[in-house]
């Protein structure tokens, strides 16, 4: 199939194009409790083409792109590269160039035994001590083995291998009264039999919690410490902003070498792109259209200093060299616990959905679990919910010297905001 | 124009009906869906533009499930090739039986199932359309939506970019079992606008969708989408907060929708029943919402994007009905579920695309209109917000809480609109309490298919809800 693509794509008329092939084999079991639901198996191989052309006064560089399936005839696929090549001419970008081959860093590429890892994860589950008051109510494990090539016109030929890992957990936990659930999504490269468990006990102790709550005090504006998974929304606006997707849609307006923000007091953010992170899904050594993935610094003391992005905003905005993240770290925490979880706060650990607008920088999320202190005293509250604005919380916000990895990222184990509006449930 | 049934599907039927004899053999029950999708995406804004023949529900491949010994399992793949049914039958067999030696060696057993009804079925629907996303005038669209994201960044110097995306899909599905040929085709279509506006260090911005059972020829509608969404992302801008408390509500058909979709949508799912994950269970029969609330689900209750034929199970559409005038009468429900919970399914299984499993999904989920009118109810309030705008919602099926994201709140005292917005809004509450406080419904309705839904935070299908205006009293952040 990929000699008849390259083919095809070389005598269709194209200025330049891309070939994806995306081989994937994949196991799934679905538990309900100890129970098998369904077991799966997938085995896929997708490909999609995109081909460019320049306008006849070469002004324009536009592209048109398409799935094709494995078993397409050669007349279908000859037929889809034609209608590309008329459908890029109409896509008036401006002009801009193409990945050229470029190495990437050394890494061994190792099978993945896909069999070996879905039953350490079947195992794995299976370990965690579960008791009459909390226990895992169902779950799901998705294991895959992925293959990736990337073939260009300009002479890029890759392949990467690597694993991809999902297991999602429904916690629940009881009394005489009552029955509650939490919900854990993990993901990863292999199974990692420790976070799972740490992570499925820690939910289990929540879900405890959650049994004894009362409703959310009216508190007026407190700060609130987030020490879950749900601070990596917080973290991922930062990421987002220095994206030169956001800054050339002019949906940022940061720029390299100027503040986020004036007057931060607060601790300073420094985000570090990373090639490799243990056991991450994405560690891979080139982004989706080629470029190499590379250490490198993009925000120091809370100033741009690398933005990131695909390669036709790049060009736009001047920067060449640049490419897409995967693995990232976010530093700059100067407080030890002690002085995140002080004075009158309220640290929040299950959200309905807690979410950080990328436009306009606004937090909001549904209290499900949080603690409530006031110096020495914590009440277990739920109701209500957290809003503010990230353009408030990042000249003061603080976090903590302890880091904690959240599959691809990266992020302060602790995360304090000061001044949020807490809508109270009593 | 009927949408014409994919002529790969129809070229391989034969092939999968054999494959399907060949596995007949040794498995208790043998079901096949293909799929064949094919899609146009174009995305025009004032700083880019792209043209794509893919969409999220672009696919094209097939997915074989069994049933032996309380085991189901599925098989999915896009390497099918009708002249070597025996390879793919081995290669089948040889993939479930490597899977059952490690459940055999952690000692999993099955959860017990009986094996789904086969009886004997025949349908073929080609759905009505004007046009086709494959035969679509590309050059046209791109130049219409040139003209209009030119326009609207032109018409206010806030406007930073009107983003326009338009996609269409062309949907085959064929279900195939021992008794079983089940072929369907239609196409659904959407159109979006997303408006960014700045003034100083103040960012807003703005949704506006249209969508429908039908084709490209819905684009047409982007024109007016995009003179909201601008409208509406300035209007933003001068936006204050709200201060957070209980009030009276009036909510728009597209928050009204929100709520129908995350109160007593995922609320009945009755996979959840299965998994004791949903408190409507011990809820069928009483009371969860004020006489004025009746709320259908099915996909034949209107001509959207999840209003198929037969669903990914080979079950045909339904219409039911979940509250009737307050009262909790049913859940929607897949096969597999409804074997297990000794009901029968609705039409509701659906799938991500052909390598996804099976989950009770919701189609299309709808408050049934009353009989005010929505001038009526905003003169009936003392103080409180019409709720304009939905950005998302989160469903919470164990306790009936419910967290909905609105765009922008408009300030009414004593029965008139000041002209006074609030953004964002955060309406929580526990959905008896939201729903028992409805005490006006508006005689109109709307229905909207723009947005995605997740089960958990995956599995993303297409789905619609709508309504009418509804006043009810909600907390507010």
């Amino acid at each position: 199939m990929i000699g008849k693509l390259t083919e095809i794509l070389k005598e269709c008329g194209a200025d330049a194009w891309e070939l994806q092939e995306l081989k994937t084999e994949g196991w799934e079991f679905y538990f309900i409790r100890k129970k098998l639901d369904q077991n799966r198996v997938k085995k896929i191989t997708d490909y999609r083409i995109t081909v460019y052309k320049y306008s006849d006064d070469g002004k324009y560089f536009g592209s048109a792109s398409a799935p094709v399936s494995p078993d397409e005839t050669e007349e279908n696929l000859r037929k889809t590269a034609e209608d590309l090549c008329y459908q890029a001419s109409l896509v008036k970008n401006r002009p801009y160039k193409l990945n050229q081959p470029a190495d990437a860093e050394k890494a061994e590429q190792k099978e993945t035994d896909i069999a070996k890892i879905s039953s350490d994860f079947i195992k794995a589950v299976n370990s965690i001590d579960e008791t009459k008051t909390e226990d895992i109510n169902s779950h799901e494990i998705f294991v895959s083995s992925i293959e990736r090539r990337l073939i260009t016109s300009e002479g890029i030929d890759i392949t990467e291998k690597y694993p991809y890992s999902m297991c999602e957990a429904v916690i629940n936990a009881r009394n005489e009264k009552q029955e509650i659930e939490l919900y854990r999504m993990f993901r990863s490269g292999t199974c990692d039999e420790k976070s799972l468990a740490e992570g499925i006990g820690r939910a289990m102790q929540f879900g405890r919690d959650r049994l004894k709550t009362e409703k959310t005090p009216v508190t007026g504006n407190i700060p609130v410490v987030l020490s879950t998974d749900d601070a990596v929304s917080v973290y991922t606006y930062f990421l987002e902003r220095i994206s030169t997707q956001a800054v050339y849609q002019k949906i940022s307006d940061w720029q390299t070498g100027k503040p986020v923000a004036e007057g931060i007091t607060g601790d300073r953010m420094n985000i570090r792109s990373v090639r490799y992170l243990p056991n991450s899904s994405a560690n891979r050594l080139y982004d989706s259209e080629g470029a190499p993935i590379r250490d490198l610094q993009l925000m120091k003391d809370s100033v741009p200093c690398s933005l990131w992005g695909n390669r036709m905003t790049s060009q736009y905005l001047g920067l060449e060299d640049t490419f897409s993240v995967t693995n990232v770290i976010f530093e700059g925490g100067t407080a030890e616990e002690e002085e995140i979880r002080s004075g009158r706060y309220l640290e929040v650990v299950e959200f309905s959905d807690f979410q950080v607008d990328t436009v306009t920088g606004s937090i909001f999320g549904e209290i499900r679990l949080a603690y409530y202190h006031d110096n020495d005293m914590v009440k277990i509250v739920s109701g209500g919910s957290v809003s503010g604005t990230m353009r408030d919380f990042m000249k003061n916000m603080r976090m903590s010297k302890e880091m904690k990895q959240y599959n691809s990222y990266m992020i302060p184990a602790l995360t304090r905001l000061e001044n949020v509006t807490v809508t109270g449930a009593e | 124009m009927k949408a014409p049934f994919s002529e790969y599907l129809t070229g391989i039927a034969e092939g999968l009906k054999k494959l399907t004899a060949v596995l007949d053999q040794e498995f208790d029950y043998v079901s096949i869906l293909a799929s064949d999708t094919k899609g146009l995406n174009i995305r025009v804004s004032g700083r880019s533009k792209s043209v794509s023949n893919e969409t999220v529900q672009t696919e094209r491949g097939i997915v074989v499930r069994t049933a032996r010994d309380g085991y189901y399992s599925e098989y999915a793949t896009n390497l099918f090739d009708p002249r070597d049914i025996q390879s793919l039958a081995e290669q089948i067999r040889k993939s479930f039986e490597e899977q059952n030696q490690i459940m055999k060696a952690a000692g999993v057993k099955p959860y017990e199932t009986p094996v789904l009804n086969d009886e004997p079925l025949t349908l073929f629907v080609e759905m009505e359309t004007e046009q086709l996303p494959e035969t679509a005038d590309v050059q046209s669209i791109v130049g219409r939506l040139t003209e209009i994201t030119e326009r609207e960044s032109e018409k206010r110097e806030e406007i930073r970019d009107c983003i326009l995306s338009c996609r269409s899909n062309h949907v085959s599905k064929m279900f195939l079992t021992k008794n079983r040929d089940l072929r369907q085709s239609y196409v659904f279509s959407e159109a979006s606008a997303y408006t960014l506006a700045a003034r100083g260090d103040r960012s807003e911005a703005w949704h506006e969708g249209a969508s429908g059972r039908c084709g490209p020829e819905l684009f047409e509608k982007i024109s007016e989408c995009a003179a909201k969404a601008s409208d509406s992302a300035v209007s933003l801008l001068d936006a204050e907060r709200i201060v957070p408390g209980e009030y009276e509500i009036i909510t728009t058909p597209e928050v009204s929708g929100l709520i129908a979709h995350e109160a007593f949508g995922h609320g009945v799912e009755m996979d959840m029943f299965v998994k004791n994950r949903a408190l409507g269970k011990e809820y069928i029969g009483k009371r969860v919402g004020s006489d004025l609330v009746t709320m259908h689900e099915g996909a034949l209750c209107a001509e959207e994007v999840s209003s198929y034929a037969f669903d990914d199970e080979g079950i045909l559409a339904g219409d039911v009905t979940e509250i009737e005038n307050g009262i909790l009468r049913t859940g929607i429900c897949d096969a597999l579920s409804a074997l297990r919970l000794g009901t029968v399914p609705t039409g509701n299984g659906k799938r991500e695309n052909y390598s996804h499993k099976v989950y009770t999904r919701m189609t299309n989920t709808i408050f049934d209109s009353g009989e005010s009118t929505a001038e009526e109810m905003i003169a009936s309030v003392k103080k409180g917000y019409l709720l304009v705008g939905m950005q998302s919602g989160m469903e919470d099926p164990k306790h009936w809480g419910i967290q909905c994201i609105i765009s922008s709140g408009h300030e009414i005292i004593d029965g008139k609109l000041t002209g006074k917005i609030v953004s964002p809004v955060i309406m929580t509450g526990y959905v008896p309490d939201l729903l028992g406080n409805v005490s006006m419904v508006s005689g109109d309705r709307e229905v909207f298919g723009c947005g995605m839904c997740g089960k958990g935070y995956k599995e993303w299908v297409k789905v619609s809800d709508g309504g009418p205006y509804l006043k009810t009293k909600a907390r507010l952040g």
